[in-house]
This record gives structure tokens, sequence and C-alpha cells, in this order.
């Protein structure tokens, strides 16, 4: 019967292999140990790892999130174990495991991030780097690295010029053209974009009009940020050669489906792990149903098939 | 850690804003220890987004134990939206999780304070200690702002406690605030407790924990703080705490999974 035959997940993102397209977004599964009683890491397609740094970091006072309607906002500050701890304590227990890991890195300098790529580069248990560059480069007065593009592709290339692994670069939306920064990091020579991070933003209470942030500002994330993200990722699809990875609200199946047909190859679930823990394998169930439903055998078939009715569509309102 | 649907046994209302929702799920009953606590998604869309904590009150001793209690005051759109809920209905619950309180490391005077709806971990706990053969004395101070919020007395004397009620308008038991009254009674008594276990509101959180360490005390409170996982995976819920050596400085734990019970001496208070 069509209904038993096999179903592949498998996508290739370049030279990322993954046995399904569904990984967990940076900074929402600790480092894969957290919830291993509920969600074993080796079903997964990917784990991306809490953001490391070279140095531990304590990051930011509390209060550090606020919840939304249909989202949250954080400010975490990248706290982190560092490289240190990271590899002793973090790596050792994921390294057995049969699921690509990935290591999301950030640094304050550029000449940080080469000093991590160059660390993490030979490190036995580790797939592929993830490039957070949402990070404020103190030398530029606190700029974010990810907003402009010829510091993006300074970044990526210092990245690049240090290792082997496949090399993901993970997008900030608080751009006007995030295009522009996609083209930029390609240039540098990154394999895979990773998009979006966190959308900006804030909340106050009224009682004492103090910000809900000990930070006063934070990143937006949760099914709030989905459009934008399925925008985003779908303006960056069109205009770059590299696989890219989608995330940013992604709750169901059927959020995971409208990344990759607009042409995401994998997703990231984030914020949704907390709601519901279980949620990336009912999304890894989901997908196969939905691909047997629509008499498909393979994920690929789906990806980047989205049909636009009438012709080219800007982005206008 | 598990993940469970419990079927709501009754939601009752017990004061004008505390409910009482009896809950079955009984590997949860079976392993929850006193001080932890469960997440619970109190709908099942996406909006309210984040699961709410919340601890157990009370475990029913049947053998095994198949259902427990949370007490709950209603204070926002989460615990609105769980006073709504009726009996049969189901609601998912993630735990147990952190780590509870510890029992005294020897038998003598135990002694409990309790803020508001900061009462609700402690019967759960009493009940563990006496049944496990600590013998006291007990005693409890409950403070509320109105006798309304002074709930389940009757439970812990019940157990053997000694009960002291502050009401912040004077309407049961002494007047004023838990920490003003239990300093002066602190002072007049011949034994010291062996151990203070609190949990209520953070100003009074702190005043017990320097009353504990100035009479060198163990002190073991129970902390609040905005949770996103509950699992350790997000960071969220930082609690400053003295850096254990070699850390730095500041140093944040996990109010969920270092905590919720803290000992009194590791906070750094604001
Ligand atoms: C370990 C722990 C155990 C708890 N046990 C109990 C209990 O047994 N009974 C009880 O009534 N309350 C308990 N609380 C507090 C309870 O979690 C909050 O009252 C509840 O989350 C409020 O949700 P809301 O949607 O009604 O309020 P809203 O104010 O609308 O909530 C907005 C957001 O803030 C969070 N929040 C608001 N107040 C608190 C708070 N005091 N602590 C933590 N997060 C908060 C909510 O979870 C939500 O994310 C506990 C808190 C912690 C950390
Ligand atoms: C609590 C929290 C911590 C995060 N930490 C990181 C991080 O360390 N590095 C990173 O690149 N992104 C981090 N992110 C961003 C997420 O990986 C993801 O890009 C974003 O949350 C959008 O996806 P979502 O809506 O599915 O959560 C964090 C997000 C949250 C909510
Ligand atoms: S609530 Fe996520 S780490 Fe504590």
């Amino acid at each position: 019967m069509a209904n038993d035959s096999p179903i592949s997940l498998a996508v290739e993102l370049g030279p990322l292999k993954l046995k399904n397209p569904v990984m967990v977004a940076s900074g929402t599964f600790g480092y894969g140990q957290e919830y291993a009683e509920l969600v074993p890491p080796e079903r997964l397609g990917a784990v991306v790892v809490k953001g490391i740094s070279l140095e531990p970091r304590s990051g930011n006072p509390p209060p550090r999130i606020w919840e939304t309607c249909g989202g949250m906002l954080n400010s975490i500050g990248l706290q982190n174990v560092g490289l240190r701890a990271f590899l002793e304590e973090k790596l050792p227990w994921l390294r057995p495991l049969s699921v690509p890991v990935i290591v999301n890195l950030f640094g304050n300098t550029v000449e940080e991030y080469r000093e991590l790529a160059t660390a993490l580069d030979g490190q036995e248990g580790i797939d592929g780097l993830e490039i957070n560059i949402s990070c404020p480069n103190v030398k530029a007065g606190g700029m974010t690295f990810g907003s402009d593009p010829e510091m993006a592709f300074q970044v990526v290339s210092a990245v690049r010029s240090k290792t082997n692994l496949p090399v993901i670069t993970k997008l900030t939306p608080n751009v006007t053209d995030i295009t522009v920064i996609a083209k930029a990091v390609e240039d540098a020579g990154t394999d895979i974009l990773s998009l979006i991070n966190t959308v900006a933003g804030m909340a106050v209470d009224v009682q004492t009009r103090q910000p809900r942030l000990a930070n006063v500002v934070g990143g937006l994330s949760g099914p709030a940020i989905k459009p934008i993200a399925l925008r985003m990722v779908w303006q960056v699809v069109q205009a770059s050669r590299v696989p890219v990875i989608g995330l940013g609200g992604i709750v169901s199946t059927e959020d995971a489906l409208e990344f990759l047909i607009v042409g995401a190859q994998a997703v990231q679930v984030g914020t949704a792990n907390f709601v519901n823990p279980g949620v990336t394998l009912e999304i890894i169930d989901g997908l196969e149903d939905y691909l047997r439903q629509q008499g498909l055998a393979d994920i690929n078939e789906i990806i980047g098939t989205l049909e636009v009715p009438r012709g080219p569509v800007g982005i206008g309102e | 850690m598990l993940l469970r649907n419990a079927e709501i046994l009754f939601n009752d209302r017990v004061s004008p804003e505390l409910y009482h929702m009896g809950l079955l799920c009984p590997e949860i009953a079976a392993r929850i220890q006193p001080g932890q606590f469960l997440m619970v998604r109190v709908q099942e869309g996406f909006d309210p987004l984040l699961r709410r904590p919340f601890a157990v009150h009370r475990i029913h001793h049947n053998d095994p134990p198949t259902s427990f209690e949370m007490l709950y005051r209603v204070v926002g759109r989460g615990t609105r939206l769980l006073a709504d809920m009726q009996a049969a209905a189901s609601l998912n619950l993630l735990g147990p999780l952190g780590s509870g309180f510890q029992a005294p490391e020897q038998d003598g005077l135990v002694l409990m304070v309790a803020g508001g709806i900061g009462i609700a971990p402690l019967p759960h706990l009493a009940e563990t200690l006496v049944s496990s053969g600590f013998r006291g004395p007990f005693v409890l101070w409950f403070g509320g702002k109105t006798a309304a919020d002074l709930v389940c007395v009757k439970h812990f004397q019940d157990l053997g406690f000694a009960v002291q009620l502050v009401t912040e308008d004077g309407g049961e038991g002494l007047q004023g605030l838990v920490t003003g009254h239990l300093e002066q009674w602190l002072s007049q008594q011949d034994e010291l407790p062996k151990v203070m276990y609190s949990c209520g509101p953070y100003p009074m959180q702190r005043l017990v924990a320097e009353m504990a360490a100035r009479l060198s005390i163990p002190s073991q409170l129970s902390m609040e703080a905005l949770m996103g996982c509950g699992v350790g995976a997000c960071l969220s819920c930082s609690l400053r705490c003295r850096p254990p050596e070699g850390a730095q400085d500041p140093h944040y734990a996990n109010v969920c999974q270092h905590g919720p019970v803290f000992d009194g001496e590791e906070i750094v208070w604001d």
C-alpha cells in the first residue's frame, strides 16, 4: 500500500547532511541534556547549542523575559559557560549521540570570532558552526555585526578562514534589507544561512513606568514573529545561492511546512520547545504524515514549491 | 521529568482570590518532592504563550499516591484561565522540576514562615517531615494581607504545628508583618530552630534570610522568578547568588534548576 511506502525526510544543506529537517534553535534547548528525558536528541535533524563565547558570560540582570501577545521578549545577555567549560563539560555528553551538533558562537570583536572558530575546528563531535552575528561589535561603538554588510563580511570571513566545518551564518531581522547582509556573508564564504534571530522589542509596566526587562530592550520570539520570519526567508531564498534554514515562531507542522514551501531546506524550532517540549518530535511525525497525504515520498519534493499565482510580487503593504 | 495530561478532580474557590485544584496524575504524585514545582500549560493555544510555574500544595495520601493539589492565587491572565477550568477537564503538566526542600539534619524545632500565597508548597513539606518521623516541635508563622489569605491553617494544626497568624490589617492574629513579630519571638526561644523554611514575597524572604544568618540557623527559601522553560534551557529565571570558587561575579543561578529552594546564604540580595 502506498501508505506504507518509505518516506524520506533527509535533506542536504551543502556540506551538512541531516536525517530530517527539524533542528532546535540556539538558546532554547540548552546543551541538549536539559530536555533529553522528553526529547531524545538523536531523533532531531540537529541540535544547535546555546551560544558560546571565548570566556564565560554572566548575562544580564533579571528580569530577563517578558511574555507578550503570542510571543516573549528575552534579554538573557548571552549568558554561557564559555568555550572551555563547553568543551570539557557539555560536549562530552553530546559527542556519542548520533545527531549532528552545531555550535552557535559569538564574540565582541572579529578577533574573538576567529579565535573561537580556531578552537572549535577539529573538535570531535562538532558537525558545524552557526555564527550569531546579532551581537554588538565593541570596537565599532556597539553596532551589531549583523546590521552592517562590511562587518558581517569580516566576521564570516574570519570564521571561514579558520574552519573546515560547515559554516552557518545566522541573520538578524533588525535590518532594512536582509538580502544585502545575506549576500555579504555568502561572499565571505558561508555555506548556509539561518534566519531569523529575535526581533528587537520592548514592554513597559504602566504601574511603575519601568521597562519589563532590566535591559530595557530585548528580542521577541515565538508565534508573533512567524510572518516576519517567513517573509524574510522567502526574500533570502530568492536572493541567495546557499541553502537556507528557516526559523522564527514555528510551533507546528504547518508552520514548518510554510518555511519549507517558501524554500528553506530545514527549520529550527525555538520558543515552542518551552511551551510544548514534544513539539519537534510532533513536527517530524507531522511532516511524514503530510507527505503521505500528498502522495509524496521525499521532503525535497516540497521544498521551494511556493506557487505565486499572479507573477512576481513586491513587498508592499 | 514528565510531560503528562492530568485530570482535574476539583477546582474550588477557597477565598476571594485563592483556588484549590485537585489533579489526578499518578506518576507525578508518586515522584514529586516537597518544594519541587510543575510548569502548567494553562490552555492549549499560544496566547498566553508560556507555561506557568506552580508548587504542589499537598499529595493525597492514598497508597500509592495518585493525586495532588495545587493552591493558587488569581493574579493575571494565566491564573484566571485556570480558575475557569472545570472538573474532568485535562491540564498539561511538565514536572517534577527543580530541587526542593531538604529535611533538617537533626530532629528539633522546625520553623516554617509563609507570606501570602507562599503557603502553597509548605503543607507538602510539613506532611513529608511528619510522616518520615521528625518529631519537631513544628511552628508555622503565617502572614497575609487580610484573614482571607490565611488558608489551610487547620491542616497544619492537625499535623501538630503551633500556628502563629499575622495580618497586615490586624483582622486575624497579630497585626503587622510576619518578619517583625518573628524576630521578637525568636529572641524569646530557649531552643533555636534547627532550620527555617520560608516562602513568600522577596522582601520577606530577604528579612528571613538575614534573621537566620544572624542567628546561624540554616535557612531554605523557595524563590520565584519569571520562567521561560522551567528546565534550565533558556536561562531566564536567574537569581543573583554568591559565585562559587573561581566563578564570575555577578553569578546568576537558574531558579528552575538550582532552586526554587535556595540556602539563604547563597543569595545576593538586591
Ligand atoms: C517555583 C514557583 C512556584 C510557584 N508556585 C505557586 C503556587 O503554588 N501558587 C501560586 O499561586 N503561585 C505560584 N507561583 C507564582 C505563579 O507562577 C504566578 O502567580 C503565575 O505565573 C501568574 O500567572 P498569570 O498569567 O496569572 O499572571 P501574569 O502576571 O499575567 O503573568 C505574566 C507572566 O509573568 C509570570 N509571572 C507573574 N507572576 C509571577 C510570579 N510571582 N512568579 C513567577 N512568574 C510570574 C507568568 O508566569 C507569565 O509568564 C510560583 C512561582 C514559582 C517561580
Ligand atoms: C531565551 C532565548 C535565548 C536565545 N539565545 C540565543 C543564542 O544564544 N544564540 C542565538 O543565535 N540565538 C538565540 N536565540 C534566538 C533563537 O535561536 C531564535 O532565533 C529565535 O528565538 C526565533 O525563533 P523562535 O521564534 O522559534 O524562538 C534565543 C532565543 C531565546 C528565546
Ligand atoms: S526557566 Fe528556563 S532556565 Fe529556568
